[in-house]
Order: structure tokens, then sequence, then C-alpha cells
């Protein structure tokens, strides 16, 4: 007796894909910008883990049930892909968040220390000038907006 | 930053950024991006371990560097806002700090 099973689209793989993309959309954008907030970034985690997810059942369907499923090729490249960019999100999120405390750092109210650092033309410049420091025509600021950022390198 | 940076001045709040980099690769930053702010270069870390920033061997070849913060401080030298982001993909919002700015006498 001939067994007939019709056999099936697999769309697992492309869900994995398209998951995928939208997981690196979000990310990339987010450090393009540097605009990230915290629902994008999770919305990008969530799209990864989904890509995943889909790309693992896309494998086992394929190759599991391949009476029933198509797509060997497909579920391969695409499930493949998924869980690397999947493994590559959480390693950048672990990174990204991987800050020290600061528990010693200034806090609201309190005073924060004086300076004295070489700007671009490698002139001393103080925190104390800063402050009392007016703009050609302008007016002493009112405060000083110190950013503390990664650097260039 | 540059985008703000009128409305900053125009709520009284002048910016200074500082980094591990160099008074060099602070000049070809500002060139590039046309930064009219000040740039302060802290090679040594010091100021940034004063701050207690320093994120350790998160620079080039394990090199310290600072951790993204933000500090507004008024002309008495006392913090009136601050920001310390807990993911490095995610700054500071200008509106956030601006409003802080706004609640300081003159």
């Amino acid at each position: 007796m001939a067994d007939i099973v019709e056999r099936r689209r697999n769309s697992a793989p492309w869900l994995a894909f398209l998951f995928t993309l939208v997981a690196i959309i979000l990310n990339g954008l987010t450090f393009l910008t540097l605009r990230g907030t915290q629902v994008v970034l999770w919305l990008s985690f969530l799209a990864g883990l989904i890509a995943a997810v889909y790309g693992i059942v896309g494998i086992g369907r394929a190759f599991g049930r391949s009476r029933v499923f198509s797509g060997k090729v497909s579920s391969l490249i695409f499930g493949v892909l998924a869980l690397l960019v999947c493994g590559l999100m959480v390693f950048i999120w672990y990174h990204a968040r991987a800050l020290p405390a600061s528990a010693g750092a200034p806090q609201v109210g309190q005073k924060v220390p004086d300076f004295t650092l070489p700007d671009t033309q490698g002139r001393n410049v103080s925190l104390t000038q800063l402050l009392g420091h007016a703009d050609p025509g302008g007016a002493a600021p009112k405060a000083v907006l110190l950013i503390f950022y990664r650097g260039y390198w | 930053m540059q985008k703000n940076l009128a409305e900053f001045e125009a709520a009284g709040v002048h910016p200074v950024a500082i980094s591990v980099d160099s008074p060099e690769q602070s000049r070809s930053l500002a060139a590039k991006a046309k930064y009219t702010f000040p740039i302060l270069s802290d090679q040594k870390a010091e100021v940034i371990r004063r701050y207690d920033l320093l994120h350790k061997a998160a620079g080039p070849e394990g090199s310290d560097i600072s951790r993204p913060a933000e500090f507004l401080v008024d002309s008495s030298g006392v913090v009136r806002w601050v920001n310390f982001t807990e993911d490095i993909r995610i700054r500071a919002r200008a509106d956030q700090m601006l409003a802080a700015a706004r609640e300081i006498p003159h």
C-alpha cells in the first residue's frame, strides 16, 4: 500500500528569515541613531528570539518530518542565520548593559569636583572657567551639561 | 547633540563633552560632525575616575574608558539632573534635561 502524504510547504524558515530581518533592522537603527528606547530594544530582542524558534522549527520539520515538509535547503540557510543573529543579539545585549555601577558618582544636590582638561586645541579648560564663562556677547550660562562619553578612540 | 545646541543655549545650558580621546581625535570628530561646543580630553581617565565613571577594559586593547553619563551642573557647581544609562544603546533625551534646566533660577 503506497503511503500517500500530501507535502506541505514549510513556512517556518521564511518566518525565521522575516523575524531575523526585523531584529537586525531594529537593532541597527538604535546603533546608528543612538536614539534607542527600551521598547525598541526589547522588540528587537523578542524578534531575534522568535526568529531562532522558527529557525529550529523549520529545520526540525524539514529533516525530522521530511515526508510531510519540504524546504531542507531554505530551513538550513534561514535557520542557521536566525540562530547566528539571535546569538549575536544576546552577546550585544550582555555587553551593552555590562556597565559599572558608578555608585560614587556625583548625585543630584551634590557639588561636582572641579577639573582642568585640555580642549581640542590643547588649551587647558577648567570647570570653574566653563561655569563662569560667557559667550562673546552672551550671558554667563545658567548651567553646564557635562557629557561623558565612551569616545571614538 | 549639535541639533539641540540652539535649544540648549536658549535655556542657558552650555554642553561640554569629555572622553578619553586625545585632543587630535576630538578635533577631527568635531570637524567631521561640525561640533561647536567644547570637547575635553581625559586621556589618563583621571577626571573620569574621580567621577566614578570608569568602565574598565571596555576600550580598545583592554584600555579603560568612560561609561556614558550626563550631569547638569548649575553655576554653583551643584548637580541638578543626572543620567546614567543602563544600556549604551540608550542615550539621554534632551527634553528631560531641558526640563531640569528650566527649573534652575537665574
